[in-house]
């Protein structure tokens, strides 16, 4: 072998006292802590961050489709529902993109965080990672997207004369309540999907069946309108679906111009926060099991 | 507990074996979760105790699949102990494989922030050593190309530049050191002497007697999970040796010997 010196280099010498300040002394926060998830939080940003120039990379639009898509969607739906077959609902495009569009939020988000743990195996079986930054980090680049798509539905609003009031401003505060659900339901699946991979496909399956029973291409009031028995069965299976709490909080602001209700907004927020206790903590709990199941 | 001290108790890693492997929750329920209750238990280790200084160099020696990488996982804490108790206290910087958490698509700058907040650092502090990481990697412009048009000896550079300057109070190689040009070898071994002289603990897996002399004093030989000797490093190779020839070893004939007589024989027939 080689003397040492001639090949490594002074600068990156190891001084075992140099440059331990306040960095290389902070106590590893506690497993499954939410001190430890804090502790990556900027782990979460750049996967976002990564997440956001891989999917957009080499096209030369970028992040602008992001914005492109929804626009493209609302186009058509506002054509369809204005001239083709009109709805008697004014501005029905509005109606259905402000509640379209947290649904296209949380259900992308969930469909890509329940496998993000499984498409992720190769790093954690090397290194020593809080494994739900995963599943965080699909919630969080769709966030990103979601307000992105709020761009164009502004554009529209301005568009169809659908007016803009104060109410606009609970919409950060609604986003906050689906984010915190959907972080929750996706954490809870992803941990489930690494022991039992159907659950991606029931997940499906489920979301499918749960679009029809949420209200997003009618209003709950059009369902109360109704008076056979089977509507009445049909509002008992609105109600308990969480979804069913989630999208007023965006729709209400946007459409009818007035913030949520407090028993919407209380309902939603203690859905949320149950969702995101039970996922997180069951996550947790199952996390060191799931490298024996990939 | 002192800063890079490790210190395994009676560790044992247990990983289930499926005889049917059962990934459908239809396969589950027909069985009525039996799978769950009653796998076969495969110990890749079992009963074994190692108290590891500060500032020691210790190889792990052992046959594939002896649970070399195994106890590796378990001190850098990606794999939790089924039985027993595992303390590593300090950071330990994992080169359990270099440039584990490389995305292909990123930049080789991206993948320096991303990969040093896998290990916990900000981005902040990833900044004050970016310009070091890179000088040590030797890439040069190469460092805003992807890293999927990287050869594999430039990703292990890249991969051991990152791994080499998060400070770490204990370092844990797989053989990595097989990857990259010889230049860069004696780098890198190099840059692991540095560490040793300024104590940082030290763990590392290799077939290679020489290499392993070259850094540890001290050697574990494991066979089958289970610890066989800890000590002297070439009393260790020996032992070692003496294991991988048999059960029971035949009279004075060492294992290198007869691999290779072996070896010879296959050939001419």
């Amino acid at each position: 072998m080689q003397p040492a010196s001639t090949v490594s280099s002074p600068a990156a010498a190891v001084k075992p006292t140099e440059g331990r300040g306040a960095d290389a002394e902070r106590p590893a926060p506690r497993h499954g802590s939410l001190a430890e998830l804090f502790h990556f939080h900027q782990l979460i940003q750049m996967l976002v961050v990564r997440e956001l120039k891989v999917r957009y990379k080499r096209s030369i639009l970028g992040l602008l489709w992001t914005m492109l898509n929804p626009l493209m969607l609302m186009i058509v739906y506002t054509v369809v529902f204005t001239t083709i077959m009109p709805s008697t609902q004014k501005n029905f495009a509005i109606f259905l993109l402000a509640g379209l569009l947290p649904w296209i939020y949380f259900s992308t988000a969930l469909m890509q965080g329940i496998t993000s743990v499984l498409t992720n195996q190769d790093l954690i079986r090397k290194v020593r990672v809080p494994q739900a930054v995963f599943p965080l980090s699909v919630v969080m680049s769709n966030l990103v997207n979601f307000s992105l798509s709020l761009v164009p539905l502004f554009i529209l609003m301005a568009v169809v004369g659908q007016p803009f009031t104060p109410a606009l401003l609970f919409l950060p505060v609604g986003t906050l309540v689906l984010t915190v659900f959907a972080s929750g339901v996706t954490l809870l699946l992803a941990s489930f999907t690494v022991f039992f991979r159907d659950v991606r496909h029931l997940t499906e399956i489920a979301l499918q069946v749960l679009f029809y029973l949420s209200p997003v291409l009618y209003s709950f009031d059009q369902v109360k309108a109704h008076n056979a028995w089977w509507f009445r069965a049909f509002e008992i299976g609105l109600t308990v679906n969480p979804l069913s709490w989630m999208v007023p909080l965006i729709r209400d602001p946007v459409y009818y111009g007035h913030v949520p209700g407090a028993l919407v907004l209380g309902v939603a927020s203690a859905i949320a926060l149950a969702s995101l206790t039970v996922g997180y903590r069951t996550f947790v709990k199952l996390e060191p099991r799931h490298i024996h199941h990939f | 507990m002192r800063t890079g001290q490790i210190r395994i108790t009676d560790l044992g890693i247990a990983y289930r074996l499926y005889r049917e492997k059962v990934t459908t929750l239809k396969e589950a329920v027909t069985n009525r979760f039996r799978h769950l209750r009653s796998s076969e238990q495969f110990w890749a280790l079992r009963h074994i105790s190692l108290d590891i200084q500060p500032g020691e160099a210790i190889a792990l020696v052992g046959h594939n699949g002896s649970g070399k990488s195994t106890l590796l996982k378990t001190i850098a804490g990606v794999l939790q102990p089924t039985e027993g108790t595992v303390e590593a206290s300090g950071r330990v910087s994992p080169m359990i494989e270099l440039g584990a958490g490389f995305d292909s698509e990123l930049t080789g700058r991206d993948n320096i922030f991303l990969n040093g907040a896998l290990l916990g650092f900000t981005r902040k502090q990833m900044e004050g050593r970016f310009d070091r990481i890179v000088a040590f990697s030797e890439l040069g412009d190469f460092i805003d190309m992807p890293v999927k048009n990287y050869s594999s000896g430039m990703q292990a550079r890249l991969g051991f530049a990152v791994a080499q300057d998060v400070e770490p109070d204990l370092l844990i190689i797989d053989e990595v050191l097989a990857v990259g040009d010889e230049r860069f070898q004696k780098k890198c071994t190099a840059r692991i002497g540095d560490f040793r002289t300024a104590g940082v603990t030290f763990v590392y897996v290799s077939h290679s007697l020489a290499a392993a002399r070259e850094l540890c004093p001290r050697a574990a030989v494991l066979h089958h999970g289970r610890l066989q000797f800890d000590g002297a490093i070439d009393t260790a190779w020996e032992r070692y040796r003496e294991l991988e020839s048999g059960p029971t070893p035949g009279p004075s004939v060492s294992a290198g010997e007869s691999e290779e007589s072996a070896r010879r024989s296959a050939g001419t027939l």
